[in-house]
């Protein structure tokens, strides 16, 4: 791009100035708490939370309920975009009449809440990971679906006659032009769907989980864990906003060809921003792995702390996972 | 250049009527874009076809791409009938329609790759073409960052690029401002005289017009049909000299004025 690039130390200052919210904040709880001014017992101390952080780091507590909830977020998603993207396409370009009369019927579903739809798929499904994949799938797919279909159609007309009139096939058409075409709309949607998902997941993990970190969190906080209540919930909001930061980025690494937009809007600073991850094929493909790695080990941690629950349930071992198992029971 | 005389393209009594059902009427109304088309093209020729907004000059070219079918009559092309598109028309269209998410070589290379062409040959190809319109240079920008003219000499080296006996030009240069205008007119005239394409060319500037073709054939609207075909005697190349100011080039012009105003008149 011919437009020139910021001074370096100017995007450093700029760090800085964007970040003094968040530190000035982060100040403010370690004082008030440390000042009693609020009691510690409701707010511990940041610098407690940050302990606690450690030790749960250090114990792998954190990182076995991260990737567990990883695995279910990305297992969800991954059934949306599965059944969410070629209906999308098929609804948006070669059965306009059926997504017409489908249309009411397709809104009101998207509005079906989903601890509705949580009640409904235990009944069925029961209490396992399955209902907990139907729900975080079916939470995920309308943004992606609705996103898919307008993409689909709002691709301009004359880029199809002309590909039309050099007697592109159907097959052609869809990989040369619709896809290309309709991939950033289908982009900003598969980000709301996982924002959403990461919303949700949690949820139903307090409600109807062993692991994962919504469970963590609703442990902790039953058992009157303030700092692990805290520290929990710490990760839970670092982790939603490093997705949404995943998903915008990937999303304007993938899209240089669109017109600029931000530089309009957002002045220079948007411009470094822009140029701080292009991870290219070998990037995307990395992190698809890395994606793909997360949701293997995640599942497999699943089953392990499934069977161990179930093992303790069963009276073996049950000393040890006592503690843990108050507000299983009480189901 | 002298064009052949044999015919490229034959338009036999085209028609072209649509029919639109309304809410609430019963049945559907016909409304009739093009009527009785008949004017052959040449081999080799450079024929403006210019109208009216509404006349159905998108519609007649639509119908010579093979992207729409005729009501009635039909198109021979080399004395064969027309039913599908197919890569020995190409096609440029009002809005440039570039692939915004591909660089210029790669807009240039779709064709090529439509029609299956290796990626060496692609490559040298695209090569040629960016040379031929004037982009060398520009080969990895994308459509967003080039001005409307260079996007315009884009759609022009990807049509040109599978090599079509045809072009089919609608409304190439509405978009852009008049200077940018003149100099692709001067660029298309001289990539006409090297390449030896048969071209069609859809405008509504009765001045573009007769600056460029051999014949223009003058439609009228509702319903679209050919009131005349002009024959524009001005020597060419016309990118010599100030044509557009000599006392022939107003003649025709106002001929053709007059042939489009009393073609208003007439509906």
């Amino acid at each position: 791009m011919a437009e020139p690039m910021p001074k370096q130390q100017s995007a450093i200052s700029s760090l800085l100035l964007r970040s003094s919210g968040i530190i000035f904040f982060l100040i403010f709880w370690e004082v008030s708490s440390r000042m009693h001014w609020i009691d510690p017992y409701f707010l511990p101390r940041f610098s407690a939370v940050i302990t606690e952080l450690w030790n749960l780091a250090e114990d792998g507590t954190l990182y076995s309920n991260m990737i567990i909830s990883s695995a279910r977020a990305i297992g969800g998603l991954a059934i949306a975009c599965v059944a969410g993207l070629p209906l999308g396409f098929a609804f948006g370009r070669w059965f306009p009449a059926t997504s017409a009369v489908l249309d009411p019927l397709l809104r009101i579903m998207s509005q079906v809440n989903p601890f509705l739809v949580l009640l409904i798929s235990t009944l069925i499904l029961g209490l396992g990971e399955t209902t907990k994949f139907a729900v975080i799938a079916w939470v995920s797919i309308w943004p992606l679906l609705f996103y898919t279909m307008t993409a689909v159609r709002t691709i301009d007309p004359l880029l199809i006659k002309t590909a039309r009139s050099m007697g592109i096939s159907e097959s052609g058409l869809l990989l040369k032009i619709l896809i290309p075409a309709a991939l950033p709309t289908i982009f900003t949607g598969l980000r709301i769907s996982a924002g959403i998902t990461f919303f949700i997941l949690v949820a139903v993990e307090m409600l109807n989980a062993s692991s994962g970190l919504g469970w963590y969190e609703h442990n902790a906080a039953m058992n009157f864990e303030i700092n692990g209540m805290y520290a929990g919930a710490s990760v839970i909001v670092l982790l939603g906003f490093l997705l949404n930061r995943f998903f915008i980025s990937l999303e304007r690494s993938l899209f240089t060809w669109r017109a600029p937009v931000e530089f309009l809007l957002g002045g220079a600073k948007t411009a470094t921003r822009l140029a701080l991850w292009r991870p290219g094929r070998v990037g995307i493909a990395a992190a698809t792995l890395a994606i793909m790695g997360l949701f293997v080990s995640g599942s497999f941690e699943i089953v392990r702390v499934n069977t161990e629950r179930a093992n303790s349930l069963a009276g073996i071992d049950a000393g040890k996972h006592a503690r843990h198992l108050g507000s299983e029971v009480d189901k | 250049m002298a064009p052949h005389q044999n015919p490229k393209i034959e338009i036999r009594n085209i028609s072209r009527t649509f029919s639109h059902t309304t809410v609430g009427s019963d049945g559907s109304r016909e409304f009739t874009a093009l009527e009785d088309i008949t004017l052959t093209v040449r081999t080799g020729e450079f024929l403006a076809i210019v109208g009216p907004s509404g006349c159905g000059k998108s519609t007649l070219l639509d119908i010579l791409a093979g992207l729409s079918p005729a009501t009635s009559g039909e198109v021979l092309i080399d004395g064969v009938p027309v039913t599908r598109p197919t890569l020995n028309r190409g096609i440029v269209l009002q809005g440039y329609s570039l692939l915004a998410w591909r660089t210029v070589r790669k807009n240039i290379e779709f064709g090529l790759e439509v029609k299956n062409i290796p990626k060496s040959e692609r490559r040298a190809i695209s090569d040629r073409y960016i040379a031929l319109v004037g982009l060398t240079g520009f080969e990895d920008h994308y459509p967003h960052e080039l001005s409307g003219g260079m996007q315009q000499r884009v759609a022009l080296a990807r049509a040109l690029a599978y090599d079509p006996e045809i072009l089919l030009l609608d409304e190439p240069f509405a978009a852009v401002d008049a200077l940018t205008r003149e100099n692709l007119q001067n660029e298309l005239l001289r990539i006409w005289n090297e390449t030896g394409k048969t071209i069609v060319f859809v405008t509504h500037s009765i001045e573009e017009a007769t600056y460029l073709a051999d014949r223009v054939a003058v439609l009228t609207t509702n319903p679209g049909t050919i009131r005349q075909v002009v024959d524009v005697q001005l020597p060419r190349p016309r990118s010599e000299g100030d044509i557009r100011s000599t006392p022939e080039f107003g003649r025709i012009r106002h001929s053709l004025w007059n042939l489009l105003q009393n073609g208003g008149a007439h509906a």
